[in-house]
């Protein structure tokens, strides 16, 4: 702790210790709580509290205080357990008779406040803290605390009760800590009596009759075997396994959910998972007591594991199929068509699940079409993968989403009733479809699915949240399609799908919802990206009217979707795509669009199209589209002069990127972003140095640097600052060719920077030469400036010193400050 | 037993971050999604792995609805929508739908930019959260599926701001975000209709102020200004870009007109326009008297106040500035005033609460020499002033909003702990109705009876008409029938049709009765004489004496019986069926009274 703060901390314990004073912000607490951690981690919490009396006069204070906030309390028994966490400094604390004050029966465990959620809360924190060491077992054992652990973990507030389960977990792990390291582990009567204690509870708990006691019970033990990998953890599992296979003997199952948690988690157990009594047996019979309705879940990581008998993944397969396989059997038209699970018979619980009401339908649905997105892209999947009816599955579901099923039975009429119109159910199955696009399918379920996707993005009542997942499933379709990346041609499939696709999309992109317009102009934005060049795309893309719509749609009132717009009108430029053709031959006549570009840059009043319209540029600039190699100097001092006025700090930083790719262009590539590598720069020739500079100069970018380089914003001046050291490393190998300070126009750039950097705005520079900008350039130190800017401009705020100073400054400011809020 | 469960996360006794979970028939619902502006890493966004302990957040949850744009109500919203992967709707009104993008927007870069945070999320996150929207009107019933429905009315506070009332059948609960009572310049009064939920969420900021005057406060607030212009000095409100920063707007503008005041008023960063814009599009969220003079005068294109440069901070002379962020945390605020702080000629007047960190709460506790960034020392000679604009209802507001809406019971959120406990005790008082506080993490059960909807059969309808009473819409009618559950439906129909229905055979429930009477005849003539008695009171009943000796009254049974023991007294054996219930206690108590004299 450094000086200032022990001057401060005695204030602002007295400030504490006084009922009348409140705190004036509820994240002061949490902040100092913040900063004992990190001091307690650095340096012993005994010579902190034999340096700093006060605090052991705060703790020792505080429980004896009549009317202490509950937030004081709290607060005090979390400080004295992280102090009491170093076992030398809990002995200091029980010398001085502090901690049962604090956690015993005679602190406020017995008292009124014990009824604030936030007192019960700290104790718990406390004793987490404190309960490092086998002393602090004995502390617990001496004053009843796990008594009152276990009575707290069916408290009314859920973050004490979740936290009491913790520390129970924790007691359990510290008091067998050291036992394990033998050859042979104790069986369950050796053990330590706190572990006893704790085991006969959770025993006693799985035996209940109760819920939320076996939910305990269940969590407690997922924990315990999640965190704690070590040989006692098998002896505790033989020793439970039995009370957890006879909850599923219940009827109802109780806690269905927690125990297919413990279940996986023993199951994932390399300890555990290789015993005799593993958890294979017990988890085939959840699966079989819970059906398809509840173990979706248990299913799915089961068949998630790496090592797994081979029976139990089939029947876990079959339980998450089995939703699925209901809908193709109700809906089925050709019989002759392998369906899901044929052979088996029907889960009446799913069949009930599925007609009972529309939402157990619906969730039941969506979850089986979450495990199932899960699932198939991992290595460990199912083989063989029934991929052919999980498409006529998916696909089925959207036509029974919108209405367009003829379905055969009289269960698929009802589902037909029942799902028409859920948008929740099409989104989920159209994010499988789309995970699907990775296997392949007969040709004839292939058209199907573009066809049904058509439709979705055809229909007027499609919601918009459903268009865009409709657009990302056609996406993967459409490139999955494709085949591989090198293929040349755009596949048969896309090549017969696009034509149809264009007019929709046409209509998408005038939808009146700016939701679809811009989830439009991203598909759009993709599939040219992907597909720009080939003859194929361009051509239907030209003869459409696509290009044109997205033009317009530049002027769109909603700036995302002018953001968007110009991200595709940019892709689409760059292969020669945005504007209708007259003449294919020559894309170039098409209109630049550079001009319309920079009028957005200047004046749109949204950062997202001036951000959208840099990005472009910059991408541009790489890849030497036609419109900036005409005259890329001439360009790039256009764009700097413009974004340097820009309100928006993410467009002055775009500029900067802008502006390294150019100096990049100029002086060879920069070396790689870390700051911290250590490089020798590339010197670059000094002839076509002085040209570059020269062109640098010319486009001002040495100014726009400078100015950027003092910019109350940080991340600006951070890339101006990486920017301008690279180019100093560029050239300082020359710099005796440069030699020009003192020259009054170095005096008068030096004269601006001082300017700058008090703020102020300043007349431009005006047309200076290199020497006296790179004088300019080594007399500023970039490293000292890179090292304060990389502390954050909020340094300040965060110090302890602050803190304590803020705390100390509320003392007696009105209380109403505090009241009032956003 | 059904139920009513609500859990704040954030909000329950504190000003922080809202979001309350409420779970109502079986459905979910999320309220709010806000972060805390006081901390910079995880304890900023509710901890939302509270909300679901297995299974996927977005088949948990039917939906989220945010009352309004102000960040420690949706500023978690792209966190979890896009990172902790929430994919279901969100519902706001189309004004906070416009707004909130904007705000978050802002926070973002200022964390990006403050804290250096990279693990935050993006522009595209904070696109792609809005997507999920579902902007409503006001008072517009919104089906969130076929079971949840929704419905916003009027908040004041800010532009947008709604308070929601959530119904599943009969049971529901309002929502109240964060509300005004009194309508200000340019905002209108909170309203709700006499909807009696079963519960009313209310926030409880002000749960035992009762505001002064707002006259007052403005007065104050305009004097302070023209003193500090008057004698040449700058003053400088550091605002959030939208919300309260307009009524401080119109206040000025209104001030500066009537006063033709000269000196030049500006706000930073463009946003005048964007406010412009916002309040042009949804004017009809406005109060009335900017709804009427919008035609001839839109209140919100100022004369005065004019668009900031950061050059014109250098400017000499007097002017005032309302710059963002509010907390002079951060930008254009905290670099104007770092310009002006040395003149005690000068004037910063914080409008709002700042937490614990930043400059405006150092200066607001008094702090006159601040440690800027280098280890400079700035020292503070402008004056500093606190003035409270927030538009929320103070406890008489909340009173009156309660007496409003009727609840069945009231839940505090959004306040202290101890002011609400004053609240509490006055709610409780006043509308005899149980309050609650819960904190945050605890979880608040009312029990509910909600009315499930039954059918009842034409044939039972039939036969009731047929007796000749009429239904009548104000007065509740007895019906008695048999209530079948058959496909989860309730349906009321007569018995025979209950059994036929369900394939049951019918059993009779007969009741019995002895009577003893003194009579030394025998048995046949006692019987006889049970008949005539009968017979002459009961005019309108088919009364029969049956070959075997025996009297029948409709299915009432009647056998005359001599014990051995006493032959001078007959025991009446009396049975009647369960539907002759009346008749056959009557006989039963009429052959108790004993049989007239027989004429001798």
């Amino acid at each position: 702790m450094d000086h200032e703060c022990a001057r401060l901390l005695p204030a602002v314990c007295a400030v504490l210790a006084d009922p009348r004073q409140p705190v004036a912000d509820d994240t002061c607490l949490e902040k100092l709580l913040d900063w004992f951690k990190t001091v307690t981690e650095a340096e012993s919490s005994l010579l902190l509290l034999q340096e700093n009396p006060c605090l052991v006069e705060l703790l020792s204070h505080v429980p004896n205080l009549q009317d202490v906030s509950s937030g004081v309390l709290s607060f005090s028994l979390r400080l004295a357990g992280i102090f009491a966490a170093q076992e030398d400094c809990f002995q200091y604390l029980q010398q001085v008779e502090l901690l049962p004050g604090l956690f015993g029966a005679a602190g406020p465990l017995g008292q009124a406040v014990w009824a604030i959620p936030t007192v019960r809360s700290g104790w718990i924190q406390g004793l987490r803290s404190l309960a490092q060491h086998p002393s602090a077992l004995c502390f617990l054992a001496d004053h009843g605390a796990v008594d009152t652990i276990f009575s707290l973990q069916g408290d009314a507030s859920l973050f004490v009760a979740s936290a009491a389960g913790q520390l129970l977990v924790h007691i359990l792990a510290l008091s067998m800590e050291g036992r394990a390291e033998g050859h042979t582990c104790p069986q369950g009567g050796d053990w330590p009596m706190c572990a006893q204690k704790i085991v006969g509870h959770i025993e006693e708990s799985l035996c209940s009759t109760d819920t939320p006691r076996v939910t305990q019970a269940l969590n407690v033990l997922t924990t315990t075997f999640g965190r704690c990998q070590s040989l006692w953890t098998e002896v505790l599992w033989e020793q439970l396994s039995p009370l957890v296979a006879r909850l599923l003997e219940r009827d109802p199952v109780p806690a269905p959910h927690p125990l297919m948690d413990l279940l996986l988690c023993v199951a994932r157990s390399p300890v555990l998972s290789s015993l005799d009594r593993g958890p294979w047996e017990t988890a085939a019979q959840a699966l079989s007591c819970l059906g398809p309705t509840q173990a979706g879940a248990l299913a799915l990581g089961v068949l998630k594991l790496q090592l797994c008998p081979q029976a139990l993944r089939t029947q876990a397969f079959g339980v998450l199929l089995q939703p699925l396989a209901c809908v193709l059997k109700a809906t089925a038209q050709a019989p002759g068509l392998p369906g899901l699970l044929d052979g088996t018979s029907e889960d009446p619980a799913v069949v009930d699940a599925l007609l009972s009401s529309k939402s157990s339908c619906a969730g039941l649905l969506c979850r089986t079409l979450a495990h199932l997105e899960e699932l198939q892209p991992l290595p460990q999947r199912p083989s063989p993968w029934p991929q052919a009816p999980l498409l006529r599955a998916a696909v089925t579901i959207l036509c029974l989403c919108d209405g367009s099923a003829a379905p055969s039975s009289s269960v698929g009429g009802r589902l037909c009733g029942t799902l028409a119109g859920c948008v929740r159910v099409q989104r989920a199955a159209l994010d499988f479809l789309g995970t699907l696009s990775q296997g392949t399918g007969p040709q004839e379920q292939v058209t199907q699915v573009f066809a049904i996707l058509l439709e979705c993005l055809e229909r007027p009542d499609s919601s918009p949240t459903v268009l865009k997942k409709a657009f990302q499933a056609t996406l993967r379709w459409l490139l999955s399609s494709a085949g591989t990346p090198s293929c040349s041609g755009l596949g048969p499939r896309a090549a017969l799908f696009l034509p149809e696709l264009f007019p929709v999309l046409q209509k998408r992109l005038c939808n009146p919802c700016w939701e679809v317009r811009d989830s439009a102009l991203e598909f759009l934005t993709h599939l040219s990206r992907h597909w720009g060049g080939q003859a194929d795309f361009r051509h239907l893309l030209l003869q459409s009217e696509v290009p044109e719509l997205t033009r317009q749609l530049l002027q769109d009132p909603e700036s995302y979707v002018r953001a968007s717009a110009v991200t595709a009108m940019g892709e689409l430029s760059s292969r020669g795509l945005h504007g209708t053709l007259t003449n294919p031959e020559h894309p170039e006549a098409q209109q630049s669009l550079l001009p319309e570009f920079l009028h957005i840059l200047s004046a749109d009043s949204e950062g997202f199209p001036r951000r959208a319209v840099m990005q472009v540029f910059t991408e541009w600039l790489r890849g030497g589209h036609a419109d900036v190699a005409r005259d890329t100097e001439r360009f790039v001092a256009t764009v700097l002069q413009v974004v340097s006025q820009d309100l928006d700090w993410e467009v002055r930083a775009q500029g900067l990127e802008l502006a390294l790719v150019f100096l990049g262009q100029m002086l060879g590539q920069p070396g790689p972003h870390c700051p911290y590598t250590v490089a020798l720069p590339k010197a670059v020739p000094a002839s076509p140095l002085a040209e570059a500079l020269g062109a640098l100069c010319r486009v001002r970018l040495f100014e726009f640097a400078f100015r950027a380089l003092f910019d109350c914003d940080r991340p600006v001046a951070q890339k101006s600052c990486d920017l301008l050291l690279f180019l100093r490393d560029k050239t300082t190998p020359y710099s005796s060719l440069w030699e020009a300070g003192g020259s009054p126009d170095s005096a008068s750039v030096e004269a601006a920077l001082q300017r700058w950097q008090a703020g102020e705005q300043g007349q431009p520079l005006g047309d200076l030469e290199p020497e006296a900008m790179l004088a300019a350039l080594r007399s500023i130190d970039l490293e000292g400036l890179r090292g304060t800017l990389a502390q954050g401009s909020d340094h300040v705020e965060k110090s302890p010193q602050s803190l304590l100073r803020d705390m100390l400054a509320t003392v007696g400011v009105l209380q109403e400050n505090q009241a009032d809020c956003y | 037993m059904p139920e009513i469960r609500v859990t704040p996360l954030g909000a329950g006794q504190d000003v922080g971050r809202s979001c309350i979970l409420v779970s109502i028939a079986g459905k979910n619902v999320m309220l709010d999604c806000g972060m805390h502006m006081g901390f910079s890493d995880d304890r900023r966004f509710p901890d939302f792995s509270y909300i679901t302990q297995s299974g996927r957040l977005t088949d948990f949850l039917d939906c989220v609805i945010i009352s309004h744009f102000h960040l420690d109500h949706c500023g978690a919203l792209p966190y979890f929508s896009e990172m902790v992967g929430y994919d279901g709707p969100i519902y706001m009104t189309h004004p906070t739908q416009a707004i909130c993008p904007i705000l978050l927007e802002d926070y973002r870069k200022i964390a990006v930019d403050k804290k250096g945070e990279a693990n935050f999320f993006t522009s595209q996150m904070i696109k792609d959260c809005m997507k999920k929207v579902v902007a409503v009107h006001l008072h517009q019933t919104v089906q969130v599926d076929d079971e949840l429905e929704i419905k916003a009315y009027y908040a004041g506070h800010v532009l947008g701001a709604a308070m929601f009332q959530i119904k599943v059948g009969s049971e529901s609960v309002v929502y109240t975000g964060d509300y005004n009572m009194t309508p200000d310049r340019h905002l209108g009064a909170a309203w709700i209709d006499k909807c009696r939920p079963n519960l009313l969420i209310t926030e409880s900021t002000y749960a035992t102020t009762i505001r002064d005057s707002k006259r007052c406060r403005e007065r104050d607030f305009l004097k302070k200004v023209h003193e500090t212009v008057e004698r040449g000095g700058k003053v400088l409100i550091p605002v959030f870009a939208l919300g309260r920063a307009q009524e401080l707007c119109i206040l000025l503008e209104t001030f500066w007109e009537r006063m033709n005041l000269k000196v030049p008023i500006y706000f930073s960063t463009g946003l005048t326009e964007k406010a412009n814009h916002y309040y042009k599009l949804f004017i009809t969220w406005t109060n009335q008297k900017i709804r009427k003079t919008f035609v001839q005068r839109n209140m919100f294109e100022f004369k005065h106040i004019k668009a900031f440069d950061r050059a014109f901070a250098d400017n000499p002379g007097p002017m005032v500035v309302f710059a963002t962020p509010g907390m002079l945390h951060a930008g254009q605020s905290l670099q104007i005033f770092r310009k002006w702080a040395g003149n005690e000629k000068n004037m910063v007047i914080m409008p709002g609460y700042c937490v614990q960190g930043t400059v405006g709460h150092k200066i607001l506790s008094g702090q006159r020499k601040l440690e800027m960034e280098g280890r400079q020392v700035l020292e503070v000679k402008m004056q500093v002033e606190y003035m409270s604009f927030s538009a929320h209802a103070d406890a008489k507001g909340i009173m009156q909003l309660v007496g409003q809406a009727e609840p069945e019971s009231v839940l505090l959120v959004h306040g202290e702990a101890k002011k609400m406990e004053f609240l509490k005790q006055k709610i409780e008082q006043e509308f005899r109705v149980d309050c609650y506080m819960p904190a945050n993490g605890e979880t608040v059960v009312l029990p509910t009876s909600p009315s499930i909807p039954g059918g009842i059969s034409l044939g039972l309808l039939k036969r009731e008409m047929a007796q000749g009473l009429l239904p009548e819409a104000k007065r509740p009618r007895l019906l008695h029938g048999t209530l079948i559950m058959k496909d989860s439906n309730f349906r009321l129909v007569s018995s025979e049709q209950a059994l036929k229905e369900l394939g049951l055979a019918e059993h009779q429930l007969r009741f019995t009765c002895r009577v003893h009477l003194h009579d030394t005849r025998k048995e046949q003539e006692t019987a006889m004489r049970v008949y005539s008695h009968l017979k002459s009171i009961l005019k309108d009943h088919c009364v029969q004496h049956l070959p075997d000796g025996s009297v029948t009254v409709e299915s009432i049974l009647i056998q005359a019986a001599a014990p051995s023991e006493d032959p001078a007294t007959k025991v009446l054996l009396v049975s009647w069926t369960y539907q002759d219930e009346e008749l056959g206690s009557y006989l039963t108590s009429l052959l108790k009274k004993g049989l007239p004299q027989a004429p001798s």
